[in-house]
């Protein structure tokens, strides 16, 4: 795995990786390798992927009713940074 | 105290956890944050008066939720995880926010940002994780009751390592809603306690129906406490073979198979199950690569735009990637990686849709075996807690931890309730066993929990620092 | 040369229901900045989505009423990208298993009927919104998490009328059946149009450009007759066209550049592990579809078959929603469905632009104009008398009331309005004798002079015919 492919997929993820952490991850991608492998070792031939620990289908729907809001108060009580009632980043359309 | 002892205690209990709580925590180092006001609300409920730590990965309404990774460091959750709902309409009493893996996604609890969480059996080694900092306060006496998480083995673990009971319920058992993810598929709600009834008794207030999680289970949810009655003859035990066959700490060994044929003296069914070793070694490949790629999306609402440490920057990209890059740990940031790596177009046929697959083979596997015995049974870790120092990276491929320590995963795979509970010691050290029963039969498995308990006597373990 | 269009539309359709796609917070249009959001659609830790009925609902009447094959179990997926407007970092959306397949809907193209072929139609939820100021962005969570459904035709328009009519069509046929406000200039539907341009009768397509930023029909069909033309002579130059998004200039009335396309971009799609699949019982599919409320195309008949209307009438009651479920109401307290619609198409909209108001804000019942069309209908009072009766009956007056507040039944005693003819006639010698050298006009003077001596209440018809009779008899 190249450092600059790791780059980039570190980009695609909304961050930055240090040299060390580059070097570090390529052994991770090694280990990757190895346990896909093991994988490889069972047979999956006409198995469908499994999405949910139960193969259950639901029935439930919410009824469209307002039951929930957040004051804009208390929507906005975390936030970095806020003006007028907005979240507020820099521009973000140039 | 546990869970009875705290009610009669009354207000006194809490004042005691708290005491504890404060005193003990320069050397456990378990808590993330205390909460000092906390009262009960229901002085009739079924948890009335109790004390209860908290994982920092429950948003707690008003109090800061970290999941002990600096990217949430200052937030502070506006509402109640629905288990934080029913524990207080239950009389519960919040006495502090426990530590954990960053973002649960660890098993020694050495990834916390507040650092190790540690043993109360031996300062000098790991809690185990991700729930750390819950099996540890329960262990050390501060509150007989934790809620923790368990993904692929994140309560059952520590709860090994620490000497205490760790229950998993069944997926969907426990809402999952106001709890920060780690991977959507696998994680659960549950909890610490010091002995099986008080498991059973905290089931019934914590599990039920929540509109708010679309996965959660319409199975009724029965007084769990009062059905623990049971007979050994009527109970059938399967040994996984693969977990013992790869043990090399014989002494664990020793103490799982003599409880095995006292269990088989008092009239239990024993039976040997042995799985294709190949899945067996398959099952932590499986369980990461899902786990990673499912965490790496969960988490891509951490950017610093509404919530969260945020950084400065030039532009939108800037501020998220600032954000990220240090709110994020080195380890974090690596396992997002190879998880973002496994989903991309190019490879999820190969990876992510492959381990996926694998998942299905093993639990139709597993399934096929629990369907002729009432619980499947193994020792839980195949050594005691290790030393923080030496937390070396572990060799990650021989067949002993591929199999001895991460079989639990099964039951995250299939949604089974799994519980551990001490089996015996060794140097010291407490070591634990795992039953998993089939979906939905919590009552099967604590029965055989129940029975387990009562054969070695281990109950109520404390070790106070 | 000889080039041809081909054209493929993307339509996104804010469903009109109360609360969001998968969180319980109410949605109000203009309600101030982020006042309309809970902690799931701010996308805080630890939250999980609740799918809205009413959306499901609305997406599988969406498909009925485009002849699409509908999915009755409902799953979801995530498509993961990083944005300020996209709170989760990924939107659940329906990439694998949309909620309907292979439908049509058909246009009318100058008298020529064409079907254009629908794809797919899927659910998903919209992002938020967000304001430029000079150096920073606010961001509104209001709209993020409103219910969409995305509906993908096949690129089976070939002209940019026919683009104009297809989404006209969708436009009208989502608003007529109540899932969406359908209004591009509000935002509730948006349209992106991906365009090709090839020689006629050739197999292979062109490049495909995607234009964006249309907020109208019309400048739909601006839009793309531009884009013919720009892309007609590049090729003809022998130059290329690039694989690009461009936007619609409003001012310039051209497409101009926005970005290059740079490969496909890896949205990693996987099925939503929150949400397990929803079952939809045949039956309530069933119900839903019998309820739904009638569509455009069979109202346009049954105004045609059923009421004799003409094709023409017809299309413009249809043309708003407003105006034929005023009509479909009023219609139920009247028999004559040609008068009921002349006077609603003309006089009410004349009146109501003339007082600078629309049906909704006038005070004009259904019932009202229904009793106005009865009361001319059995010539009880003149159509006249009736546009003095309508508009007061905008203001909300009830019609029995003014016509006999005003004394205002028409007179048809033919031997009353004889009296009022023979009088004019005397006052009037130049006008009968302009008559009889052939000025037509001056008959029309003559009953107008009948119908002013008698207040308008005389029967224009009867006074008609009597000054008819009577100039034959001079």
């Amino acid at each position: 795995m190249e450092k600059s492919k790791l780059e980039e997929y570190a980009n695609h993820l909304m961050f930055r990786l240090s040299d060390e952490e580059l070097a570090s991850l390529e052994d991770d991608f090694v280990t990757l390798s190895a346990q896909i492998a093991l994988l490889d070792k069972i047979d999956t031939s006409d198995v469908e992927a499994m999405v949910y620990p139960f193969d259950v289908k639901t029935t439930y729907l919410r009824d469209d009713e307002p039951d929930h809001v957040l004051s804009q108060e208390k929507a906005l009580a975390n936030a970095p940074k806020q003006r007028q009632g907005h979240f507020v980043l820099p521009r973000v359309v140039k | 105290m546990n869970i009875s002892e705290a009610k009669k205690l009354k207000e006194e209990a809490v004042i005691k956890s708290r005491m504890m709580a404060k005193k003990s925590n320069e050397k456990l180092n378990a808590i993330v944050t205390l909460i000092e006001d906390d009262k009960c609300e229901n002085p009739n409920g079924k948890l009335a008066n109790v004390p209860i730590a908290v994982k920092d990965n429950f948003s707690t309404s008003n109090i800061r939720t970290t999941a002990c990774s600096n990217i949430l460091n200052n937030y502070i959750a506006p509402y109640d995880a629905t288990a934080i709902k029913k524990i207080k309409e239950a009389g519960a009493v919040m006495i502090a926010k426990s530590s954990m893996d960053e973002l649960a996604m660890g098993g020694s609890n050495l990834t916390a940002n507040i650092g190790p969480c540690h043993n109360p059996y031996d300062l000098k080694r790991i809690s185990g994780g991700s729930s750390g900092g819950s099996a540890v306060l329960v262990a050390s006496g501060v509150t007989p009751l934790a809620l923790g998480t368990d993904t692929g083995d994140s309560i059952r673990k520590p709860a090994a390592f620490c000497g205490v009971v760790g229950t998993k319920p069944s997926y969907g058992r426990i809402s999952r809603y106001g709890v920060i993810p780690y991977a959507s598929s696998l994680d659960h709600v549950g909890y610490f306690t010091t002995n099986v009834q008080d498991a059973a008794l905290a089931l019934e207030v914590l599990a039920g129906r929540d509109d708010l999680d679309m996965t959660s289970s319409y199975e009724e949810v029965l007084e769990y406490s009062k059905l623990l009655d049971y007979e050994y003859k009527d109970l059938t035990f399967g040994v996984i073979d693969n977990v013992v066959d790869v043990l090399s700490d014989l002494e664990v060994k020793e103490t799982f198979l003599k409880l095995i044929a006292e269990l088989e003296e008092k009239g239990a069914k024993i039976k040997h199950i042995h799985f294709d070793n190949d899945l067996m070694k398959a099952l932590f490949p499986t369980y990461f690569i899902i786990a990673n790629a499912e965490a790496t999306a969960n988490h891509s609402n951490l950017d610093g735009v509404r919530f969260g440490v945020s950084k400065e920057g030039e532009s939108m990209e800037e501020v998220m990637i600032n954000s990220r890059t240090e709110g994020f740990s080195s380890f974090i940031k690596k396992r997002f990686v190879v998880g973002s790596y496994s989903l991309f177009e190019k490879n999820q046929e190969r990876v992510f849709k492959k381990a996926q697959k694998v998942r299905r083979v093993v639990c139709e596997s597993v399934l096929k075996e629990l369907s002729k015995v009432d619980v499947l049974i193994a020792p839980a870790s195949g050594k005691v807690a290790p030393y923080i120092q030496n937390e070396e990276k572990q060799d990650e491929l021989t067949d002993e931890y591929l199999i001895a320590e991460n079989h639990m995963v099964i039951a995250n795979f299939a949604g089974l309730p799994s519980i551990t509970l001490p089996m015996g010691f060794k140097d010291g050290l407490p070591l634990g066993v795992n039953l998993t029963a089939k979906a939905f039969d919590e009552v099967g498995m604590f029965k055989c929990a129940k029975a387990f308990e009562d054969l070695t006597g281990l109950k109520d373990l404390v070790k106070e620092v | 040369m000889e080039y041809q269009m081909t054209i493929g539309i993307e339509i996104h359709m804010e469903l009109n229901t109360k609360t969001k796609m998968f969180s319980g917070a109410p949605y109000h249009f203009k309600a101030e900045a982020n006042t309309c959001v809970n902690e799931v659609d701010l996308a805080l830790p630890g939250t999980l989505p609740a799918v809205n009925k009413e959306a499901v609902k609305k997406a599988i009447e969406a498909c009925t009423a485009l002849n699409l094959k509908i999915d009755p179990l409902v799953r979801f997926d995530r498509k993961n990208y990083y944005y300020s407007d996209l709170p989760k970092g990924y939107q659940i959306t329906q990439q694998f298993h949309p909620i309907g397949r292979d439908g049509y809907l058909t246009i009318l193209d100058a008298n020529e009927v064409k079907k254009i072929g629908i794809e797919r139609i899927h659910m998903e939820e919209d992002t938020a919104k967000q304001f430029h100021l000079h150096d920073l962005s606010l961001i509104d969570f209001n709209r993020a998490g409103v219910p969409l459904i995305e509906i993908v035709s096949r690129p089976d328009m070939h002209t940019a009328k026919e683009a104009a009519l297809y989404v006209d069509k969708l436009r009208q046929i989502m608003s007529y059946i109540g899932v969406s406000r359908a209004r591009m200039d509000e935002g509730s539907m948006r349209c992106d149009i991906n365009v090709s341009l090839s020689l006629k009768d050739s197999k292979s397509l062109g490049t495909k450009v995607e234009i964006k930023n249309l907020n109208s029909i019309a400048n739909i069909e601006t839009a793309l007759n531009y884009e013919f033309e720009r892309q007609k002579a590049l090729l003809e130059n022998n130059e290329e066209i690039m694989q690009e998004t461009r936007r619609f200039d409003e001012k310039s009335q051209t497409t101009v550049l926005m970005r290059q396309k740079e490969g496909s971009v890896d949205y990693k799609y996987f099925p939503e592990p929150n949400i397990f699949p929803i079952l939809i019982k045949e039956e309530e599919i069933n119900t839903i579809q019998k309820s739904m409320k009638e569509l455009p195309d069979v109202k346009l008949e049954r105004y045609q078959n059923q009421m004799g209307l003409s094709a023409y009438d017809a299309s413009n009651l249809l043309s708003d929603k407003e105006l034929s479920d005023f009509f479909d109401e009023a219609i139920s307290h009247t028999s004559n469905a040609k008068l009921l619609c002349n006077m609603l198409l003309s006089e009410v909209q004349g009146l109501l632009s003339k007082k600078n108001e629309s049906l909704s804000t006038s005070k004009l019942t259904p019932q009202s104009l229904a009793k106005i069309v009865e009361l001319v209908d059995t010539k009880t009072i003149s159509s006249k008398q009736a546009k003095e009766v309508l508009e007061l009956a905008l203001d909300g007056e009830d019609p029995l009331k003014i016509v006999k507040d005003k004394g205002m039944k028409q007179n048809s005693s033919e031997d009353e309005i004889l009296k009022l003819v023979l009088e004019v006639m005397d006052e009037n010698p130049q006008s009968i004798a302009d008559f009889k050298n052939g000025k037509d006009r001056a008959m029309g003077f003559l009953v107008g002079q009948v119908m002013k001596k008698s207040k308008g209440q005389a029967n224009p018809a009867l006074a008609s015919k009597l000054v008819k009779e009577e100039l034959a008899k001079r």
